[in-house]
């Protein structure tokens, strides 16, 4: 099948003069502040709240470097960046996070500076990756090309990076905010367990607040429904606003929106919101149309080529197996008939979730220029995505990420899983994710049996931070330290899509040999369960209650 | 006994006390009675140009770190254990793994 030739030309928004001199004067405040520090000028605890403002944690083994990855929206020429950072200033290889971001685990303080003038470069930066601010605003990964959306969640998740970079009035809220956008019928960006959801419809915004995992985990309740779009900040604001007065400041584990909602309830959090709201100038702080079309204006279609070769696309299905399974398992239904999808699988077998080494970073931007129109995008299930892929030109993209390492066929499957870098490199972890999740991906390395098993996800955590997010896994686990041993906790029946629920921890802790195990189990029994093919694993639980599973989990084999 | 460890300032890496300085192997370090620990810490806790976040780990009669602090220590001392890197830890010591897994 010929590559269809295309102009890599990415949609997404792109920095103006602001953004190029606030950046770059942060950047140089920053510098000045890292040199002060290795200087002796100012001390480590006067030093560590301005390193985290500019996303550099001190972990287990070496600095961190958090990057925004606005809304998870890449080109091609940021994606070189990174592996040019990997390659020049890391360990060779970035980790993709949950909130859409890449990390770098092996950062020195003294680079720091000079990576993020590089990263500003390509208009990037750290800003808000860390502190009690409002983070990274997360969307769906299809956003632009999904079938099944409404309306394009990105330029809203624009209007929102530009109202909260830097507001002065909530750089010190009680604790970290996030917010989440999806606008399709599908909720691929788990809007119900964040701060604030939001859920985009040609009625308006249905806005969820109070949702969140951690220590105490809440499904977001509605506080209003079909918002105006064009009033979207100043009610973001008003909601803002009655955390920051009311949110607890007393308690970092009761400081989250979450608990100020549950206390006072939905629907008086939501009258006071409106309360709120209707004092607010809302003229001052609503976008205005002429910017809300300006930032639109960024987020057109790409050109996209026309035509398919069905007869060939066919040919090759038949003639290879695993690129017939890869288009099955990792392409999502595109708005143009002719095109699809692309998840690039970042959970090959045996290997850490969500990892890329910069060989590879390479290789997905140049089939990002060759394939994609020169835009990536990174899940929150840690996956990279091209969304727009010209069904023609998908057998030769499929045969070059395979080579690359990058041809897994896992999509949404049970090796797909998310797990946080737990305590293999978090300061903060009671338990390693990463080697449980590379223990189960070769448990079920058999492609038939991943197929027949279906759609299924698990969740892991190395601590009850959640950012593993187990509590909406359909099988979560939770890493608990024991008085200095690993147990698993395993939860049973999350799910972080539009019908959002929260797993419940189902029997005792599992030592980290045993999980595999009883996974296995519990999916064995769930084949046997289900009335067909069609009935996936969360169905099953679903219907047959979590008892009956409670059971398989601690059988012994 | 104790070991005293920090990471270093400019580049964060895992530092080890080895009675007369800093090293990057933790099977260098030395172990220190607890009155020395002790004061050595207060000593590095002062020098914050040099290290960052000095602490103490307890250790028992057979040189591994106490039960409830075991797993992290292990991870820290030799280094990530997802294939990546333990290994590369120990090869470019030329040791084994330190502390008993």
């Amino acid at each position: 099948m010929p590559a269809t030739t295309q102009a890599p030309t990415p949609t997404m928004y792109k920095y103006d003069a602001f953004d190029h001199a606030f950046v770059r004067d942060r950047n140089k405040e920053f510098a000045g502040q890292v040199a002060r520090r290795l200087a002796g000028e100012i001390t480590e605890d006067q030093f560590k709240p301005l390193r985290l403002m500019n996303g550099l944690y001190l972990q287990l083994h070496a600095y961190m470097l958090r990057i925004a990855v606005p809304y998870g929206v890449l080109s091609s020429k940021q994606m070189r960046k990174f592996a040019h950072i990997a390659r020049t200033y890391d360990r060779d290889f970035g980790h993709f996070t949950t909130r859409q971001n890449l990390q770098f685990n092996w950062i020195k303080l003294a680079d720091a500076p000079k990576i993020l003038e590089e990263l500003a470069e390509v208009e990037m930066h750290a800003l808000q990756t860390s502190g009690n601010c409002i983070r990274n605003t997360t969307t769906d990964q299809f956003a632009g090309a999904a079938r099944d959306e409404v309306a394009d969640p990105r330029p809203w998740a624009e209007v929102i990076r530009q109202w909260s970079s830097n507001h002065p009035e909530f750089t010190f809220l009680p604790r970290k905010f996030k917010i989440a956008i999806t606008g399709a019928t599908k909720d691929r960006a788990a809007i119900r367990v964040h701060d604030i959801g939001l859920h985009l419809k040609p009625s308006g915004f249905d806005v969820y607040v109070g949702g969140g995992m951690g220590r105490t985990p809440h499904v977001a309740p509605v506080i209003k429904r079909d918002l105006n779009p064009e009033q979207l900040l100043s009610y973001l604001e008003a909601c803002l606003r009655v955390y920051n007065r009311y949110g607890r400041r007393d308690n970092i584990y009761k400081a989250r929106i979450k608990i100020l909602v549950s206390a006072l309830g939905a629907e008086e959090y939501g009258r006071q919101v409106e309360e709120e709201w209707s004092r607010l100038d809302k003229a001052k702080v609503d976008a205005p149309a002429a910017e809300v079309n300006r930032i639109k204006s960024f987020f057109p279609d790409p050109a996209f080529v026309d035509g398919f070769d069905s007869a060939a696309f066919e040919r090759a299905r038949t003639a290879d197996a695993g690129f017939a399974r890869w288009v099955k398992n990792n392409t999502n239904p595109h708005k143009r008939d002719n095109h699809v999808s692309v998840t690039i699988s970042l959970k090959p077998t045996g290997l850490p979730p969500g990892d890329a080494s910069s060989a590879q970073m390479d290789v997905m931007a140049d089939v990002a220029d060759a394939y994609g129109y020169g835009e990536l995008r990174v899940s929150h299930e840690q996956n990279i995505i091209l969304p727009h892929v010209a069904k023609n030109d998908l057998y030769t993209l499929y045969e070059k990420l395979d080579a690359a390492g990058l041809g897994t066929a896992n999509a949404g499957k049970i090796t797909d899983m998310i797990a946080c870098p737990g305590l293999d490199y978090c300061s903060l972890a009671n338990a390693r994710s990463i080697p449980l999740a590379q223990d189960i991906s070769q448990r079920f390395e058999d492609a038939k049996l991943t197929d027949q098993i279906g759609d299924l996800q698990i969740k892991i955590s190395g601590c009850i931070n959640a950012c593993g997010h187990h509590h909406v896994g359909h099988i979560g686990i939770l890493g608990v330290d024991k008085q200095g041993i690993e147990f698993y906790q395993i939860l049973l029946g999350g799910r972080a899509d539009e019908k959002a629920a929260l797993g419940q921890i189902t029997g005792k802790g599992l030592s980290a040999e045993a999980v595999p195990a009883a996974i296995e189990r519990v999916v064995r029994l769930y084949l046997d369960l289900r009335t067909s093919e069609t009935e996936r694993f969360i169905d099953t639980l679903e219907r047959v209650g979590r008892d009956a599973f409670a059971e398989a989990l601690h059988e012994h084999a | 006994m104790k070991l005293l460890t920090a990471n270093r300032l400019t580049d964060g890496l895992t530092l080890w006390y080895s009675g007369s300085g800093w090293v990057e192997d933790a099977a260098e370090a030395t172990k220190l009675s607890d009155d020395d620990a002790d004061a050595l810490l207060i000593e590095w806790k002062l020098r914050e140009t040099e290290v960052v976040a000095p602490y103490l780990i307890p250790l028992t009669d057979t040189g591994n770190p106490v039960q409830r602090e075991h797993v992290r220590e292990f991870v820290r001392a030799n280094g990530p254990t997802i294939g990546q890197t333990t290994d590369a830890v120990a090869k470019e010591h030329g040791r084994t793994a330190i502390f008993e897994e």
